[in-house]
């Protein structure tokens, strides 16, 4: 028989199966593996803390959403958001997929050309593109979406200057009918400025207006909005063909899909309420197809999904470092997991899940990282079950933006490790270390020696 | 029109009736056949003067100018012209005679095309028969017309011109040859009222020249009468009979090569019909000697026609003996286009579908398939759509929502009139069938007179189309359902040749499409999707549509990039009367055939000059799709005449009735386009190359086409000697 694990004894209010008004408690079902994989194993092997990215789940997600839509749709196209991850390693294999890179700065741009894009196919977006960016996108042939009148004025330059003319789009922000309104970025479709700004480009003659673009918001809940916006892109799209005769050869829709996780302050779950890939396709392609566009002259459509394409994907593994006991009686978890490696659980109450079987007895628990720093709290209430110091433990979903809005405070980050569809781990961003902590240090001499 | 292009085109339709003495238009062969006709210098003045009273007088009737210049018209006046010339002696009277009976000779021609032509049958030389019989006949009377003695005492004659030497260079040239190959040739020559057997070797070399299957044929026909004759006791070599072993001759090289595609069964016939012949001929002689007028080439005439009439009469078996639809005046010709068109193109499909959907869908089942496609029905589709893990639905599948297919949009395949709506009926649960209303809601549209598309077990009430509605490649008919006979969401497709829900399936593929393998597309043409494939329509690049549409009037001009040894650097779009689209090249005359659908581009044939910047283009773009895919390699194959030059084919050309061993292999690539979006600039790359069996020769053509927002940009030709550059000019 097999030994069973030592869970220290509580006391606890008996609740005799009375669902609450959030319903039944939930039970929390131990990881002990992923794709095969032991958790154990994987920390052994690979220290703790650990990422896991599954390339299955990368790749199936990713055909998932284009299904979604091609089937729906002539012309679909999928361009991959690099400020959700861009590790090499994941940006290529949503590019073995056929996805374009989506970059919102001039460090993304150099990153996806380093990947191994071809510029043609690389949109640039982002608020805040330099003069030089805008150069050299122009100069290779990217897509550059303006975000405001400066830029396309800056751009209008960089136009004269090379003697060539810029792909662009225009982003556009609008009223989808939900909150909040994302009205910082790009030019407002409500009150006539995206029509302007389409306006002086078409005037201008010194760029070619190849697309129009919006991002309403993110973690959309509704597909709705996502109609709105397609309808408001394509009124636009009419607009500039009847003034111009000049056609809209693309409409992206941007991101902004949700993913599974829950939001804090929920009171379903996310997998309850976030629509699907399917929910949000129907009203886009349908919002399109049912246009005043001409068949013959439907746009491309670009979609810049990050969070749902990811989220699913990544793991993050951690052991417990102490069991606590706070003043105020409740049961505190010390983890080396902390807000440094899960920027997200600033947003999401995260599923935390043992490696190890457990039994049903559970406690209010909260969890806390390893950082020295009060506001290190993964979860601040969760009933979780009595894990020991030295347990491993799973936290589920956090493929997104973790892995690029990570914070290097005080701890080195882990490795990250990616499962291919063989089953093979391969590191694909090694641990940190102090020399790659201190290189881009410069100690000037005087500063050099000291006594103490 | 100005006088020189006037006498040009009297000086290509006279020569073409020459050759078209032999089913040919080649230029060298009639040359050869007016020099062979002028071995009797006044026959030879006599048969020209003909052929030119024709031509003219048909020019000035306004006959149908491609009949005239292909010299339909003349070929009969020629022969009664060097007939005539052979009979009489020259004189004001006689020419006088040769020019009425020119006339007789085109109006018979014409009035027969009108009474046989309605047959599609050609008139062969009757014309010439009836009119020089009506002459010979009247000419009795003619006291003034002078019977001539040239071409009876042959020695005397080359006596007279040569001398003793001379007779002697035709007696040994006579004797080199077996008596069987000196009839042979005597009876070629026979066809230009020759008696002279140097003729009839200039004419057999033409003949070869021409068309070495002609030639073949010519002495198969000749040596099978010889041995029919030899079987029967009588001697061929006997005079009586010279005169007619062209009937042999001719009918061997039409049935066996000119009016059906030549082929082991035509040869076969060739022979058969060799005895009918002599019997006809044997038989006919003692009636036509009552009139004392030669039987000439009437058995020729009555089997070819009795021939060519009665095969038009099968239901089946086309095949093997296949005719000629687009006359090329060349066996060799005909049969390597036919060839080549077998490989390329099936000519009972005219209309190009595209698939009922977006994206990538599955077959369930296919034709015949093992469920519901089974006779009267086997001609149809089910569709689904395939999930990243190879269900076709998420979760349990319990639910209609579950399946991945379900309540996607369902398109029009092709141009068409709505003929039948059927909606209303409700969609089953999972696993459940409506056996009353099997087809479930459905939309039937008409494509053209019985050819009809039917979309099935459509959801209900999502039929978005009314009868009598006109729609287009890719509108929205519907979503699909779950009603009928359907246990799960699917979308049941197929063709049929009546407008009911229930008719029988007819067996109709798909035009152009994607197929998946490993999640990487192929090109299907004309294909009939099977079960398990996974199949999606084609996306049209904007720049290769533009670049090859190629509207009527529509010039083009290239300018060389450095000295190049091409020509034609202007080509101009044209279209015939028969709605066939070809690119020409006024400076060569060359023209390439073109055809330009939806989504695909393709030559369908050329003729003119091989050094034409249009030849190479043609090889160049011989068959484009018009979607960017790097991934796809478009292959085809060339007619063999068109790539291989005519000595290189000489022992092809032989044996190409029964075994084609050599091929000339088209492959195209998109390598290149600047931007996915809004393209201003792409390129495709692509080879023409030789392949004996599967040995590929060294020798092949590499082409890389440039195409921007208004065309072609440039195209860059490289043989492996030297690299040749051109770019539009506009």
């Amino acid at each position: 028989m097999e030994k069973k694990t030592f869970e220290p004894p509580v006391i606890k209010k008996l609740n005799a199966g009375m669902p609450s008004k959030f319903g039944m408690t939930p039970r929390i079902e131990a990881i002990p593996e992923i794709e095969g994989h032991k958790v154990k194993d994987l920390l052994k092997d690979h220290g703790s803390p650990l990422y896991v990215l599954s390339e299955n789940t990368l790749r199936s997600t990713y055909r998932q959403a284009y299904q979604a839509f091609s089937t729906r749709y002539p012309k679909v196209q999928f361009a991959w958001s690099y400020k959700t991850n861009y590790l090499a390693a994941v940006c290529n294999v949503f590019h073995q997929e056929g996805a374009w890179a989506e970059v919102v700065s001039g460090f993304e741009y150099h990153k996806a050309l380093k990947n191994g894009v071809l510029p043609q196919y690389i949109i640039f977006n982002g608020p805040s593109k330099s003069y030089e960016d805008l150069k050299t996108a122009t100069e290779k042939g990217s897509l550059i979406h303006i975000d405001h009148f400066d830029e396309l004025y800056m751009l209008m330059e960089v136009a004269e200057e090379t003697g060539k003319k810029p792909l662009v789009a225009i982003r556009v922000n609008m009223d989808t009918g939900i909150y909040p309104r994302w009205d910082r970025f790009g030019f407002n479709y409500d009150n006539g400025e995206a029509w302007e700004a389409i306006n002086r480009i078409m005037l201008s003659e010194k760029m070619e207006l190849a697309g129009l673009h919006t991002h309403i918001g993110t973690y959309i809940m509704t597909a709705q909005a996502y109609r709105v916006a397609a309808s408001k892109l394509a009124d636009l799209a009419v607009s500039t063909e009847r003034k111009y005769g000049h056609v809209i050869r693309y409409i992206d829709l941007g991101g902004g899909f949700a993913s599974k996780n829950t939001l804090k302050g929920a009171y379903v779950p996310g997998t309850d309420t976030a629509p699907s890939f399917d929910d949000y396709a129907d009203a886009i392609t349908g919002a399109l197809i049912n246009s005043a566009i001409k068949p013959e002259h439907l746009p491309l459509l670009i979609l810049e999904t990050g969070r749902a394409m990811i989220d699913d994907a990544g793991y993050l593994l951690g052991t417990v470092i102490a069991n606590k006991r706070l003043a105020s009686g409740r049961r505190a978890l010390i983890t080396n997991v902390g807000v440094n490696l899960l920027f997200t659980s600033f947003w999401y109450e995260h599923q935390i899940h043992p490696a190890e079987k457990v039994s049903q007895h559970t406690e209010d628990t909260t969890i806390y990282g390893p950082l020295c720093m009060n506001i290190d709290v993964l979860r601040a209430a969760v009933d979780f079950p009595l894990l020991k110091k030295g347990d491993h433990f799973v936290i589920k979903r956090i493929g997104a933006y973790n892995m690029t809005q990570w914070l290097q405070f005080i701890e080195y980050r882990p490795n990250v490790v990616m499962i291919d569809t063989q089953g093979t781990p391969h590191i694909i961003r090694r641990r940190e270390d102090l020399d790659y902590m201190t290189r881009q240090e410069e100690l000037p001499d005087h500063l050099k020696n000291f006594e103490l | 029109m100005e006088i020189k292009a006037y006498i040009s085109r009297i000086a290509e339709s006279s020569g073409n009736s020459y050759a078209q003495v032999f089913f040919s238009r080649n230029k060298l062969f009639a040359l050869l056949l007016l020099g062979v006709s002028f071995i009797d210098l006044y026959a030879g003045l006599s048969g020209l003067l003909a052929v030119v009273v024709t031509i003219i007088t048909a020019f000035l009737f306004g006959f149908n100018e491609t009949r005239i210049t292909e010299g339909s018209y003349g070929f009969n006046s020629l022969l009664v012209g060097l007939g005539l010339g052979i009979y009489y002696q020259p004189g004001l009277e006689f020419y006088f005679i040769v020019v009425m009976a020119s006339l007789l000779t085109l109006f018979i021609s014409v009035a027969l095309e009108g009474v046989i032509g309605k047959y599609y049958l050609p008139y062969l030389s009757i014309p010439f028969i009836l009119s020089i019989w009506i002459v010979l006949l009247a000419a009795r009377q003619f006291d003034h017309l002078g019977i001539s003695e040239r071409g009876i005492y042959t020695l005397n004659e080359l006596y007279g011109l040569g001398g003793s030497r001379l007779v002697a260079i035709h007696e040994k040239i006579n004797n080199l040859f077996p008596v069987s190959l000196r009839l042979y040739f005597l009876s070629l020559a026979a066809i230009f009222f020759q008696t002279k057997i140097l003729a009839g070797i200039l004419i057999a070399i033409g003949l070869f020249l021409y068309s070495r299957i002609a030639f073949t044929l010519s002495l198969l026909g000749f040596y099978t009468a010889y041995l029919f004759y030899l079987l029967l006791g009588v001697n061929l070599a006997e005079t009586s009979y010279s005169y007619i072993g062209f009937n042999y001759i001719l009918t061997a090289i039409a049935i066996g090569g000119f009016y059906l595609i030549p082929s082991v069964w035509t040869y076969g016939w060739a022979i058969l019909l060799t005895p009918l012949v002599a019997i006809l001929t044997i038989s006919l002689d003692p009636v036509f000697a009552v009139f004392k007028v030669p039987v000439y080439s009437l058995p020729f005439n009555i089997m070819v026609l009795l021939f060519l009439y009665v095969l038009k009469f099968r239901t089946s078996g086309k095949k093997r003996l296949k005719e000629v639809l687009i006359q090329q005046f060349s066996p060799e010709k005909n049969l390597y286009y036919d060839h080549n068109s077998r490989e390329r193109f099936d000519p009972r499909f005219l209309f190009s579908f595209r698939l009922p959907f977006s994206g990538q869908w599955l077959v369930s089942q296919g034709h015949d398939g093992e469920y519901t496609h089974k006779d009267d029905w086997r001609h149809a589709w089910d569709f689904v759509i395939e999930g990243p893990d190879g269900k076709t639905f998420r979760d349990e599948g319990n639910l209609l929502s579950d399946y991945f297919c379900y309540d996607k949009n369902v398109l029009a395949t092709g141009y068409g009139i709505v003929e039948t709506v059927e909606d209303g009926i409700d969609d089953n649960d999972i696993g459940d069938v409506n056996l009353i209303k099997n087809w479930g809601n459905t939309v039937i549209i008409k494509h053209a007179e019985g050819l009809y598309s039917k979309m099935s077990h459509l959801k209900k009430d999502s039929i978005q189309v009314r009868k009598g509605d006109t729609v287009k490649p890719g509108d929205i008919i519907g979503k699909v359902g779950n009603s009928g006979r359907s246990p799960y969401p699917h979308l049941h497709f197929q063709f049929q040749a009546t407008p009911f829900i229930g008719s029988p399936t007819l067996y109709y593929p798909f035009g152009s499409y994607l197929k998946y393998e490993d999640d990487r597309p192929s090109l299907v043409n004309y294909g009939i999707p099977a079960k398990g494939e996974t199949v999606a329509n084609m996306e049209v690049n904007e720049l290769l549509a533009k670049a090859f549409r190629f509207v009527p009037g529509q010039k083009i001009r290239f300018t060389p990039d450095a000295q190049v040894p091409l020509k034609g650097f202007l080509w101009e779009v044209k279209t015939n009367v028969y709605n066939q689209s070809y690119l020409y090249c006024p400076e060569t005359g060359s023209k390439a055939w073109f055809r330009s659908e939806d989504n695909i581009f393709y030559f369908t044939g050329f003729e003119g000059k091989k050094d034409a910047l249009l030849y190479y283009f043609f090889l160049a773009a011989y068959r484009v799709y018009k979607g960017f895919y790097k991934e796809i390699t478009v292959t085809d194959s060339y007619p063999l005449h068109l790539v291989y030059s005519k000595t290189q084919l000489i022992l092809q050309d032989l044996l190409a009735p029964f075994f084609i061993y050599l091929q000339a292999d088209f492959e195209l690539k998109y390598t290149w386009m600047d931007n996915p979006v809004m393209p201003a600039r792409l390129k495709t790359e692509s080879v023409a190359r030789t392949r004996r069996g599967s040995k590929r020769s060294r020798k092949e053509i590499r082409f890389v086409l440039e195409l921007n927002g208004t065309g072609i940009a440039a195209m860059a030709i490289s043989d492996g000697k030297n690299l040749m550059k051109v770019k539009c000019a506009d």
